[in-house]
């Protein structure tokens, strides 16, 4: 009988994570099938590998220059990444590091900006954007990106765990500040670098409502505005919507699979 | 001669002075440990030498040059951490060689002194293994080895035995006084474990709340303490304090006595000049190892355990008031199934204190 309401139990576990497990992989099953199939199949509703696959390539290439916005996607994705690193990381390490009064009302402060939406800072942004000659660029979705608050606060958290030791053992070895950063404390933390890059990266190569507002013409559009603007015209293209759903979802897979397992151990924590 | 000197050193963090007006003369070669309880602030101290804490005020010098405000990489120091502070992403050499990349050195000249020490400390097989694949021993040595890659003038040492299991501390306690004796090398070691202390030093400083209590030879500190604090910080098991009173004066050469009070016992006292007038409250201290079978004067102590090291047995048991500790060498019989024990002492042996912890000479 025990066995019995083991096994059951068991096996209502994995019907669990089986339909979870499809839940999660049926989205990107059904972009992969919708790829190879015309857009009547699709909207039929047709599950099952078509014919069209080249076809739908072709119309997708037509539609946009695809080199173009894949290269502005990843120029912007990789810059915000680098950049919001950069800041992120020296401010977590300063945050921990230097004692002064007014570093915690700085801190608290900035943690107070996590709670401001985004919807209510795109005016006076675009504003901003505007007076700096910026509108049209990619700096205009990249220096927005760059001073995240959230990232300052996960590198302020992982800094607690660095061995403070190696500082002054690195001071007594005849280090300056900067050099204790770049030298020991940035290989030490690399995992949480690591997990720090892939949120980033993901962020931004996904960043749709600020590129659509700031990005005007064709030749600086990036591929999730591109995306939308093929799902949302007058007679949609299901076939290359998929297609450039596809291309937009592979970097950040590969990204993320490259360095998933320094991701883990970064959001474990990074200093053993 | 004086390798290095500390003149009035003090250091607050805000109001709260923690280093108060020490002042330390450290001779060339001698081994010198900084010891007391926590937050005595005796790594401080150590941080202040090495420049990783500023000096409020007073003077520091090393080689016969003031270093107040000079950078620890140019003061003539090594140090050696609590928790080793190898950097995780260098193999051993790296570690070892990185002070001296840093300070300019041509690199065949890094590998040799890298070499020597590796040497020196047994590391040659493990040098370009980096620090997570190493046991907590080999860890200690790679520290070890990078400070004397350096050739400072005085290597400090920051409790550097703590994080280590019971044997291998002994292990590298006999290491670490070989490797003294080796180099010749002037050493100021942090301990809060006075056997470590006792065992390694030429000079002991006993630290209190900030102040130095007393400094002197480990014999001296165990047989001369210049107060309550010492007398009981040095020694182990630790000495017992006995509430006392003065029961005659006597004139500094002869006929002085002393009650012990839980145990209304008087005893002789001879030689005190300091001894305060009769009636006075003091406190009597002996060392567990001071009583013997032989001695004249006894206490009545009722049993309340015994322990059986081997090598001694601890009776532990008391009078009227606190408990007090007698150790008797090897295996003895003494205290076991009976309920009182007459612990002999000889009246030599005590040392007496004011109620202020001072030292009555």
């Amino acid at each position: 009988m025990d066995l019995l309401v083991q096994r059951l139990r068991v096996g209502l576990v994995y019907l669990f994570l089986i339909t979870a497990a499809f839940l999660s992989i049926f989205p990107f099953l059904w972009m992969v099938l919708g790829a190879t199939n015309t857009s009547a199949d699709i909207s039929r509703g047709k599950i099952g590998l078509g014919g069209a696959l080249i076809a739908n390539i072709a119309s997708f290439l037509e539609f946009a220059d695809v080199p173009l916005i894949l290269w502005n996607s990843l120029k912007i994705a990789l810059l915000t990444t680098l950049f919001t690193l950069a800041v992120a990381s020296i401010a977590g390490y300063g945050f921990e590091i230097f004692r002064s009064r007014l570093r915690d009302r700085i801190y608290r402060f900035l943690l107070l900006t996590l709670m401001i939406p985004f919807a209510a800072l795109m005016i006076p942004l675009f504003i901003m954007m505007g007076k700096l000659h910026l509108i049209n660029t990619h700096w205009a979705v990249i220096l927005p990106s760059i001073g995240s608050a959230f990232i300052i606060f996960y590198f302020r958290q992982s800094t607690k765990a660095f061995p403070f030791e190696l500082r002054d053992a690195a001071r007594v070895d005849g280090l300056k500040e900067w050099q204790i950063f770049l030298l020991i404390y940035v290989p030490v933390m690399r995992s949480t670098y690591a997990a720090a890059f892939v949120i980033v990266f993901m962020t931004a190569w996904n960043n749709y409502l600020w590129p659509l507002i700031v990005l005007q013409s064709n030749d600086t559009k990036t591929i999730t505005l591109v995306v939308s603007s093929i799902a949302s015209a007058y007679y949609p293209d299901y076939g290359a919507v998929m297609v450039s759903a596809i291309l937009a979802t592979l970097p950040t897979l590969i990204v993320f699979f490259l360095m998933q397992r320094q991701f883990v151990q970064g959001m474990l924590g990074s200093v053993k | 001669m004086s390798e290095l000197s500390l003149r009035q050193v003090s250091k607050s963090f805000g109001s709260l002075k923690v280093i108060k007006e020490v002042d330390l003369e450290i001779e060339k070669g001698a081994f010198t440990v900084f010891v007391g309880p926590s937050g005595c602030g005796k790594s401080t101290l150590l941080r202040m030498i090495a420049g990783l804490e500023d000096i409020t005020s007073g003077d520091l010098d090393i080689g016969g040059a003031r270093m107040n405000d000079t950078d620890p990489s140019k003061r003539g120091i090594a140090m050696v951490f609590q928790s080793y502070a190898l950097y995780p992403h260098m193999t051993v050499r790296q570690n070892m060689g990185f002070a001296l990349r840093f300070a300019g050195v041509p690199k065949a000249q890094i590998d040799r002194q890298v070499m020597d020490a590796a040497r020196i400390l047994e590391l040659e097989p493990l040098l370009e293994r980096k620090p997570g694949q190493l046991s907590g021993g080999q860890r200690q040595r790679v520290a070890i080895g990078r400070a004397i890659v350096r050739h400072p003038k005085v290597f400090l040492f920051d409790e550097p035995l703590s994080n280590l299991d019971a044997e291998l501390r002994v292990h590298m306690r006999i290491e670490i006084a070989k490797l003294h004796k080796r180099l010749g090398a002037t050493i100021i070691y942090v301990t809060h474990d006075q056997v470590e202390a006792m065992t390694l030093a030429d000079k002991i400083v006993v630290l209190r709340a900030g102040r130095i209590e007393q400094t002197g030879t480990p014999l001296q500190l165990y047989t001369d303490p210049d107060n309550q604090f010492v007398a009981g910080f040095i020694g182990s098991p630790k000495m017992n304090f006995l509430p006392a009173r003065v029961a005659e004066g006597g004139d500094g050469q002869g006929g002085a006595a002393v009650t012990l009070e839980d145990f209304g016992v008087t005893v002789p006292v001879a030689g005190l000049t300091g001894l305060p007038a009769p009636g006075t409250q003091i406190t009597a201290g002996i060392r567990p190892e001071m009583f013997n079978e032989q001695a004249s004067e006894s206490i009545s102590v009722a049993v309340e355990m015994v322990e059986h090291l081997g090598s001694e047995t601890l009776v532990h048991g008391r009078g009227a008031g606190d408990l007090v500790t007698i150790k008797y060498p090897g295996i003895s019989a003494k205290g076991d199934g009976s309920d009182r024990l007459d612990a002999r002492f000889n009246p030599a042996d005590l040392l007496y204190f004011t109620g202020e912890g001072a030292r009555i000479r």
